[in-house]
């Protein structure tokens, strides 16, 4: 059988660049654009290439995510021969443990792909957001007889360091591969899309289970394969868009909302699944202002909204501002309350006439500066922010929060709330 | 061992509303699209999971398809079950004699199969083209605490149209003496509801030996209160809506856009389940300017829009301006158009700057019982030229294309149909795919 069937996807990581978004769930079940969570791009993507096939790898925080694939049903992947399975670490065979990469996590399932007898498999990361067509890659794959193929996305320069760099030559195969390397040779780096030959990865994945590195697909098994076997770059020319970061996060959501959109969500070609919500259509009231934005089904607003994603079942009250943020599944925004560059997580209640994201001070966070200084605040799940409350930017309000936690009437930019803290006090 | 349910819901949803003119015509009214994502049959189904009824036999013989499609297996409302869940009653061929229901009583009575398998003490009989939420659990205790033959529920006539209800008269405790059907002069309030829950022995009897003809009403119905059998009334209180007529189905669509609307879809223990179109999420561009309306999925609006209810996938462009008007599946409202009172049916396109629903209450000259309350219909897949103003109470048939346009102004009152009959089943053929 020399077609490609079965997809592996890594969904286990922690994310913990995500903040508080991935602080309860693994970053592909983080919510997206709207109605999507991460991994429904990938999925997506798996079932448009006429993949149905799937298995993915969880660690961290799993419940989330199987929560939103059950058994695969959005997707048509509730099936009798393949479909979706989640591939949670378990116990009870001598060599099987926690996952400790990438990597490990293929080879602890490798009786999957074994059981299958593919001669080839695709691997894929669960938090991208992209819209690619895998065949013709697979196609690609199988002509150059290769033993492994990357897709390649072109990122500017400087952005290729938080990334595989790959280094192609003018026939297409791979000659280096350098991970996160500090000066980026290029912009040309690994999308985390893979296809291997099922017997090339197996030994590379046996040899590297041996040895003492953190087993992880980028800086162990696609160098030591690019150094013993035929590596192919594939490019893709699309839209990839890497969830790693809470500005890339809030950056990607806010794109879909431009006039020429990087790809259109709704394309009856390559529609993009998930779950749906029972909720009814989006009510807006009378004194409703909405522009450049994007609404779902059972959100009502009364206020005004500009550039904005608003979830399904989030509600802004009359006389409510919410500009430049992304307010998630069943959020509450009370009345004449003010959000200017905020990402509220699902089910917050924002009391009346509080501000967040308030003020000019871009103070960056004082305990994660390196990911919140461009002016997002960011708000955990079901915490409820007291009524005239002022948060400046830059803060992180942890999850679960209760008016009773707020003993100050102001949030100064850059600070952090934790419920911990205020217990100390 | 299979647990014997106690009811049997039949869900009467065969029949054809000419009263709904071109949105009727191609599907059964059950299957209209209603309040931006949902179809009107979805109430009733939504009220039988809710109530915790799961045998669901569904009558259809008009116009089914796009019925069928839209039902399926019954996943959206997790009636895709081992034992009972729903299943769709075709009329067929027999060995001895075949026909068409002939009437609400016999397409009961050709099913006298289905009704006999399962077991069932009781047998609602539900209308698929009502909006109303109700607890049908609460029907069964009244049913079985008064040892009721028939129970049928009331509601208060919604609309001053006498001709449009069954009139029932009760006494005190709710023992039915008579029910009026559709006379000249409204006999009082309480109307039925089209909601009937017979004893299933008894139903049966009645339909073997004494029905006079093949209607639910008259020849089963009426006869039974007159014999004297324990009729009872179980009085309705919630939003109840009939939307056989285009009047009535508008009024009920505006209904949700109002500032308080009448029925609450937001109930979260008691939702209305469709089944979903995996669809983007709706688009409010920068110059655009949305009020007291719906919108859904898909959508992308530009221009104004107020009072209206917009279905998945309706494009409204820059400058158009869309009013007091319902907007279905995949319709394209070009830069500049203006909608009033308008119902635009699926996919129908309207051309920049064209302008509908303006001009005097002339009552249309065809059907002025039907369009006579100053709303414009566009029947599916028409296309509106660029620029062209047609006026109030006017009906723009199926599949009408820019030929079929001889005057820029369409006076009020005004029908356009497609030119011939070729051009028109062309021109409904050359729709891409999907459930009508």
């Amino acid at each position: 059988m020399s077609f490609v069937s079965y997809a592996m996807i890594l969904a286990g990581g922690l994310g913990s660049r995500l903040c508080i978004l991935s602080e309860k769930r693994a970053k592909p079940a983080v919510p997206f654009g709207g109605k999507y969570r991460i991994i429904d791009f990938t999925l997506s993507n798996c079932v448009n290439s006429g993949i149905f096939d799937v298995g993915i790898l969880t660690q961290y925080r799993p419940l989330s995510l199987r929560d939103h694939i059950g058994i695969g049903r959005p997707w048509d992947l509730d099936r009798k021969r393949g479909g979706v399975e989640l591939l949670q670490p378990f116990r009870g065979w001598a060599e099987t443990d926690w996952y400790r990469g990438t990597a490990d996590a293929i080879y602890q399932n490798w009786i999957r792909v074994e059981e299958r007898e593919a001669e080839h498999i695709l691997v894929l990361s669960g938090d991208h957001v992209y819209r690619m067509d895998y065949r013709p890659m697979i196609e690609a794959h199988l002509a150059r007889g290769a033993d492994a193929t990357v897709a390649i996305a072109e990122v500017p320069r400087e952005e290729a360091r938080g990334f595989g760099v790959v280094d192609t030559d003018d026939a297409g195969w791979i000659r280096g591969f350098l991970e996160k390397p500090a000066v980026p040779p290029s912009g040309q780096i690994s999308m985390g899309v893979y296809v291997f030959r099922t017997a090339s990865l197996h030994a590379v994945l046996r040899a590297d289970t041996e040895r003492e590195t953190v087993h992880d697909f980028g800086k162990n098994i696609l160098p030591a394969l690019v150094r013993d076997g035929r590596v192919l770059g594939f490019r893709h020319g699309g839209y990839w868009q890497d969830i790693g970061t809470l500005d890339s996060y809030y950056r990607a959501n806010l794109q879909l909302l431009s006039p020429d959109p990087p790809f259109p969500l709704e394309d009856p070609r390559w529609p993009i699944f998930t779950p749906s919500t029972e909720f009814p259509p989006a009510r807006l009231g009378a004194r409703a202002q909405v522009r450049a934005s994007i609404v779902t089904h059972g959100t009502i607003v009364n206020g005004t909204v500009e550039r904005s994603v608003l979830f399904p079942g989030a509600v802004v009250e009359e006389g409510a501002l919410v500009r430049d943020s992304i307010v998630m599944g069943e959020s509450w925004v009370g009345q004449q309350a003010e959000l200017t560059q905020v990402i509220l997580d699902k089910r917050v209640h924002v009391g009346p006439r509080a501000r967040i994201g308030f003020g000019e001070d871009l103070t960056p966070n004082r305990s994660c500066p390196e990911h919140l200084s461009s002016g997002i605040t960011i708000v955990g799940k079901e915490t409820r922010i007291p009524e005239g409350v002022t948060i400046g930017r830059n803060c992180r309000i942890s999850a679960n929060l209760i008016e009773e936690d707020f003993t100050r009437r102001t949030i100064a930019s850059g600070e952090v709330m934790e419920r911990e803290l205020n217990v100390a006090h | 061992m299979t647990a014997i349910p106690a009811v049997l819901v039949l869900v009467l949803a065969g029949g054809k509303s000419d009263a709904l003119h071109a949105l009727g015509r191609i599907r059964t009214a059950s299957a209209l699209p209603y309040g931006g994502k949902y179809r009107v049959i979805d109430f009733t189904l939504s009220n039988c999971v809710h109530s915790g009824l799961a045998r669901i036999g569904i009558l259809t013989q008009y116009a089914p398809l796009s019925l069928q499609g839209h039902i399926g297996i019954g996943r959206a409302w997790d009636l895709d079950r081992r034992d009972g869940g729903v299943r769709l009653l075709q009329p067929y061929v027999r060995q001895r004699e075949t026909n068409w229901y002939r009437g609400t009583a016999d397409a009961i009575v050709q099913n006298r199969n289905v009704i006999e398998d399962a077991q069932a003490r009781h047998i609602l009989v539900l209308s698929g083209d009502l909006v109303y939420k109700m607890d049908y659990a609460e029907l069964v205790r009244f049913h079985e605490e008064r040892d009721a033959a028939l129970t049928l529920v009331t509601v208060h006539a919604p609309t001053e149209e006498p001709e449009r209800y069954g009139y029932v008269h009760a006494d005190r405790g709710g023992r039915v003496s008579a029910l009026e059907e559709k006379p000249k002069r409204a006999g009082g309030r309480v109307v039925s509801a089209a909601i009937y829950l017979f004893r299933a022995r008894e139903l049966m009897a009645r339909l073997d030996r004494d029905a006079e003809g093949p209607d639910l009403v008259h020849h089963v119905i009426q006869p039974m209160i007159a014999s004297g059998a324990r009729v009872f009334a179980y009085p309705h209180r919630g939003y109840w809506r009939d939307i056989g007529t285009v009047d009535s189905y508008y009024e009920s669509n505006m209904d949700l856009v109002r500032p308080v609307p009448p029925l609450n879809l937001y109930d979260p223990d008691w939702l209305i389940y469709t089944p979903s179109e995996d669809r983007s999420p709706a688009v409010v561009g920068r110059g655009a300017a949305v009020t007291q309306s719906l919108i859904s999925h898909g959508s992308r609006v530009e221009g104004e829009v107020s009072r209206s209810v917009l279905f998945p996938g309706v494009h409204v462009g820059d400058g158009a301006r869309v009013e007091d008007s319902i907007v279905m599946h995949d319709a394209r409202i070009a830069p500049g158009a203006r909608l009033k009172r308008t119902i635009v049916d699926k996919r129908v396109v309207i051309g920049s700057g064209a302008s509908l629903g303006f001009g005097d209450g002339t009552p249309n000259r065809e059907f002025p019982g039907d369009l006579g309350t100053g709303l414009c219909v566009v029947g599916k897949g028409s296309h509106i030229p660029e620029g062209v103003y047609i006026g109030t109470n006017t009906l723009i048939e199926i599949g009408v294309c820019a030929d079929d346009f001889t005057t820029r102004e369409v006076p009020s009152g005004s029908v356009i149909r497609p030119g011939g009959q070729g051009r028109a089943q062309l021109a409904l053929r050359a729709l891409p795919g999907g459930a009508p």
